[in-house]
């Protein structure tokens, strides 16, 4: 079944991708004290995260056979979300 | 025949104390949902006279300063929630599927349930009463007044709990409007032609969805502070924090609670001036924008605060921009009355006074959303007004709904002179107990003392006060008499109404229609069944308009044959299915229903089994629901609480059983309008409508860590509050885990496919174990966190050690809750897998992994979050 090899490999990247970020960890990116490569670090592991979720939602949770309404429905949670924590944040900056 | 007999569908008549315990049948629960929310406006008017009483002169004793500090907050909390929303809940409930053409809403029990939980909830907070005191930190709940320092009453954390559970109760009914709105729709209903009341629920739960869930979050850490000792609101920043989420949803809020009015202020418009809105698609666009706009000026509650000027810039313009649209309606409203030609019946009067108090209500709100002025008025009696006439407005609209549709809910007229000497006192006393207080305004909020000079003002509004709460004697003894004796009505008693409630009879049947409703005509008509159609018995030809009275009668005399074999024919639908079963149309020469055994189970809208209306779940739930809580609000105090807690968690393990296990059919409509959502099952658009709001309550967790971190210091955060650094490894296995256990469930699924019950139950099994792996991983480093010992933390680091840990074991423990609900639900599945119960149909299947997909996705945040960055 072709839905079963698709599934596995995902499975397989999450899992590298997983690794990943904690292999950026290792490599001693993620410095309080040096701001420089701590905020790619913290980039670099966010995006990682971001394309996680997005493999699981898209595949696992079959979003991509689904109509787009759905997918907009989840972003537009998603979106609430995130404008309260970034609005938040930036007001006592 | 007895209905026992037909078929075992046993489902008591209005007239049995048994019937409002089961039933799950949208007009009963409105029902419901209207009284109940009068209830509690009667308790929160009570309080509201007690401030009153105090407030007769300066510095009066009548109440204590403790007792008026929950007056003023019980007041507030019960009709804001407990009143003003589900009094809209119970309209909506009752209108909605009538409006729209379906039979029922998607999910009937859910629907019941979410009653119970809002009735409970209510109860829970009547409860807090008896406990030492009840909250009295203010209905805006500010920190740190809300915090178990400054309240160490135990009613304190259950009116925490009760709006917990009302929450639930919110959400429930949020998901399954928005699933029946997007789905159930009669055939050629576009969205956008939905009418204005239908529209204005729709855009209420999108709101309600979003804003509810930010709400529940800040609740549920305000709970957790109570009960566990996290440090949240307490720390640095805590207080701005609180505000920020309590007003993302408070915002919001005070749209949720307009809409509905404005939606049957358009209603009402429309039919007692016969004239359509003017400028419809403008009024319905200008909703939308609003509802997406109410989400954008939650900072306008804190000018006050320390947020830096540009963001209370940003926040004035939002919010001196969502006047506009609401101006454009205001004009509407106003133009269609120009246009129209007006009578002045009862509901329009209070639409029009609604329409009144709103404009007052919005000019007077515009000088709180400018920042200047906002620092002259804050805190004062400007406030205090402004939002009584913005909400109590909101509230007169909705009063103009109850004697607008009592017709309809009861098939009786009420008293027109009562009516509008209820008008008339209401509207008098509303504005001698409201309008004072703008000149009163220096007046300071939430104190009972004032200076002296404001005293005959404060009478006036003490007198107003009195006059508005005896209007409402005329309206129960208006309706309360008329229910008996009133004047019987036909299906419509408007002229001009134009929406589908009116075409059938009032109440309406349980099953709502007499055949299958369609606007493909352009106008609203019912097509029979093709049962029927093929029959040749019934055709197609549209019924009228719905200001005829036509709809009923191709419904080829079954109503009236049901009217003679019932004890109470009005709204015992169940009767229908016998008048069908009984033979008085075409529907017996169909071999598909002619038999004996579907005739007990047939419907009048053809073959099949029946709908099920009948469970006794929801309500044992709810009640389980509602002792748990309240047990675990003293939880701490031991003793009865503890029994309490175990006695509600065993009867909820109970409820939740016999409410899984029971069946219960609801049939999906086969021709319905179900843009943009077609092809999605009910099931699974109401699973993901519900993950998005558990995006809003996950996000409003981690956005709470966000911002204590930064407001703390980003790396400060890291050097100070943590013990050990970078913990990546425990962090790491549990996302293997979870991503292992995702996988098992896709497998299960392709399991499925390929008939494979083994592959099914190992697929299952493997889940639960690699879920129980995680709690297991997760218990034994929080476990080691606990006794960590070093210099800085030589106790450990525990749940209360610092806002962190507060945030660590808080936000995780929350992750780990959800994990617990999905390893539940694996124990129920996996015996019926193997039983072989997933093969034909994997959708249940499908549902638990969007769930369980779910919280992986969380974890793959949760884990950079707080294990590596
Ligand atoms: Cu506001």
């Amino acid at each position: 079944m072709a839905r079963f090899k698709l599934y596995t490999a995902i499975f397989v990247v999450l899992m590298g991708l997983s690794t990943t970020q904690a292999v950026v960890e290792r490599t001693g990116m993620v410095d309080f004290d040096a701001p420089g490569t701590y905020w790619t670090a913290f980039g670099v592991i966010l995006v990682l995260s971001f394309v996680k979720a997005t493999f699981v939602a898209t595949y696992y949770m079959h979003l991509r056979w689904e109509p787009r309404s759905v997918t907009y429905l989840f972003l537009g949670g998603l979106f609430v979300a995130l404008a309260l924590t970034t609005a938040a944040a930036y007001s006592i900056l | 025949m007895s209905h026992g007999e037909a078929g075992g569908h046993d489902f008591p008549p209005t007239s049995s104390v048994k019937r409002w315990f089961v039933t799950t049948n949208h007009k009963d629960i409105g029902i419901l949902y209207t009284i109940t929310a009068l209830f509690f406006l009667v308790l929160g008017g009570v309080l509201a006279m007690l401030m009153r009483v105090q407030l007769w002169s300066p510095g009066a004793s009548v109440l204590s300063a403790g007792a008026y500090n929950q007056a003023v907050s019980a007041h507030g909390l019960l009709m804001v929630f407990w009143f003003i929303s589900p009094f809209a809940f119970g309209f909506a409930n009752y209108l909605v599927p009538l409006q729209i053409g379906a039979d029922d809403l998607a999910f009937p029990r859910l629907n019941a349930m979410s009653y119970w939980a809002y009735l409970f909830s209510g109860l829970l907070f009547i409860a807090s009463f008896f406990q030492g005191g009840t909250f009295d930190g203010g209905w805006t709940m500010y920190a740190p007044l809300n915090l178990p320092t400054y309240m160490p009453n135990i009613g304190g954390t259950t009116v925490v709990l009760a709006l917990i559970m009302f929450i639930a109760a919110v959400t429930m009914g949020s998901v399954n409007f928005l699933t029946t709105m997007y789905r159930m729709r009669a055939e050629g209903l576009r969205m956008r032609d939905l009418p204005m009341f239908s529209m204005s629920i729709l855009l209420m739960v999108w709101m309600m969805l979003f804003a509810f869930a930010a709400l529940l979050a800040a609740l549920m850490i305000l709970a957790a502070e109570h009960l566990f000792g996290v440090t949240y609101f307490s720390a640095e920043g805590g207080t701005l924090l609180w505000t920020h989420l309590f007003w993302f949803f408070g915002h919001p809020e005070v749209y949720i609670v307009f809409f509905p009015a404005l939606g049957i202020m358009a209603e009402c418009f429309q039919t007692f001036t016969g004239q359509r809105i003017v400028g419809r698609k403008w009024f319905v666009l200008a909703m939308v924008l609003v509802a997406l706009q109410s989400f954008v000026v939650w900072m306008h509650h804190m000018f006050l605060t320390g947020i830096n000027l540009e963001i209370k810039t940003l926040f004035m313009i939002t919010t001196i921009g969502i006047s506009l649209p609401f101006d454009l309606m205001v004009f509407s409203l106003i133009y269609t009355m120009i246009k129209g030609r007006i009578r002045f019946t009862t509901p329009f009067l209070f639409s029009l006074g609604a329409l009144i108090l709103f404009i007052v209500g919005g000019i007077t709100g515009v000088f709180l959303g400018a920042v200047v002025l906002d620092y002259e008025f804050r805190g004062t009696y400007w406030v205090v007004a402004h939002f009584h006439y913005v909400m109590v407005g909101g509230a007169t609209g909705l009063f103009a709904g109850i004697y607008y549709w009592f017709p309809k809910m009861t098939g009786r007229m009420y008293d027109e002179f009562l009516g509008k000497v209820h008008f008339a006192l209401y509207f008098v006393g509303f504005n001698l107990l409201y309008f004072p207080l703008f000149v009163a305004w220096e007046t300071p909020r939430r104190v009972f003392d004032y200076a002296p000079g404001l005293t005959s003002w404060h009478q006036v509004a003490s007198i107003g006060g009195f006059v508005l709460g005896a209007s409402f004697l005329v309206m129960f003894y208006n309706l309360f008499v008329s229910l008996a004796t009133g004047e019987e009505v036909g299906e419509n008693p408007w002229e001009y109404s134009t929406t589908a409630e009116w075409v059938v009879s009032s109440p309406p049947p349980l099953e709502n229609f007499p055949g299958k409703p369609s606007y493909s005509g352009g106008k609203l008509s019912f097509r029979d069944e093709p049962e029927l159609t093929a029959d040749g018995s019934g055709d197609d030809e549209p019924a009228g308009s719905p200001s005829t009275d036509g709809g009923t009668t191709t419904d080829g005399g079954l109503a009236s044959e049901a009217s003679e074999t019932s004890s109470d024919p009005r709204s015992d639908g169940g009767v229908r299915t016998e008048g069908a079963a009984t033979g008085g149309t075409g529907l017996v020469s169909d071999p598909g229903t002619a038999t004996p055994a579907a005739a007990g189970t047939g419907t009048a809208h053809g073959g099949g089994p029946h709908a099920d209306h009948a469970s006794f779940w929801p309500f044992v739930v709810c009640f389980a629901g509602f002792l748990t809580f309240l047990g675990v609000s003293g939880i701490q105090s031991g003793g009865a609480y503890l029994g309490l807690t175990a006695v509600g968690g065993l009867l909820s393990a109970v409820g939740f059983v016999g409410f899984a296990s029971e069946s219960f059919y609801v049939p999906e409509p086969t021709v319905a309008e179900q843009w943009p959502f077609g092809g999605v099952e009910n099931m699974k658009l109401g699973m993901w409508t519900f993950l998005a709001s558990d995006v809003v309550l996950f996000g409003g967790f981690i956005g709470s860590y966000l911002f204590l971190r930064v407001a703390n210091g980003w790396i400060h955060w890291h050097h100070e509050f943590v013990p050990e650094a970078h913990v990546t490894f425990p962090g790491l296995v549990n996302t293997y885990l979870l991503l292992a256990s995702s996988f098992a469930v896709v497998l299960s699924l392709v399991a499925a496919h390929r008939n494979s019950r083994r592959g099914v139950v190992a697929s299952l099994s493997v889940t639960w174990l690699l879920g129980v792996g995680f709690l297991i991983n997760k218990g034994l480093e929080w476990q080691h966190l606990f006794h960590v010992s070093t210099d800085a933390f030589p106790n450990g680091w525990n749940v209360g050690t610092n806002v962190a840990s507060s945030t660590f074991y808080l936000t995780t423990g929350l992750h780990g809750a959800h994990v617990v609900v999905g390893l539940i639900m694996l124990l129920y599945m996996i015996p019926r897998a193997w039983r072989g119960a997933y093969l034909d149909d994997d959708s249940s299947i499908e549902y638990f992994g969007l769930y369980w997909h779910f919280v992986d996705i969380v974890w793959l945040f949760l884990f950079p979050l707080f294990y590596i960055l």
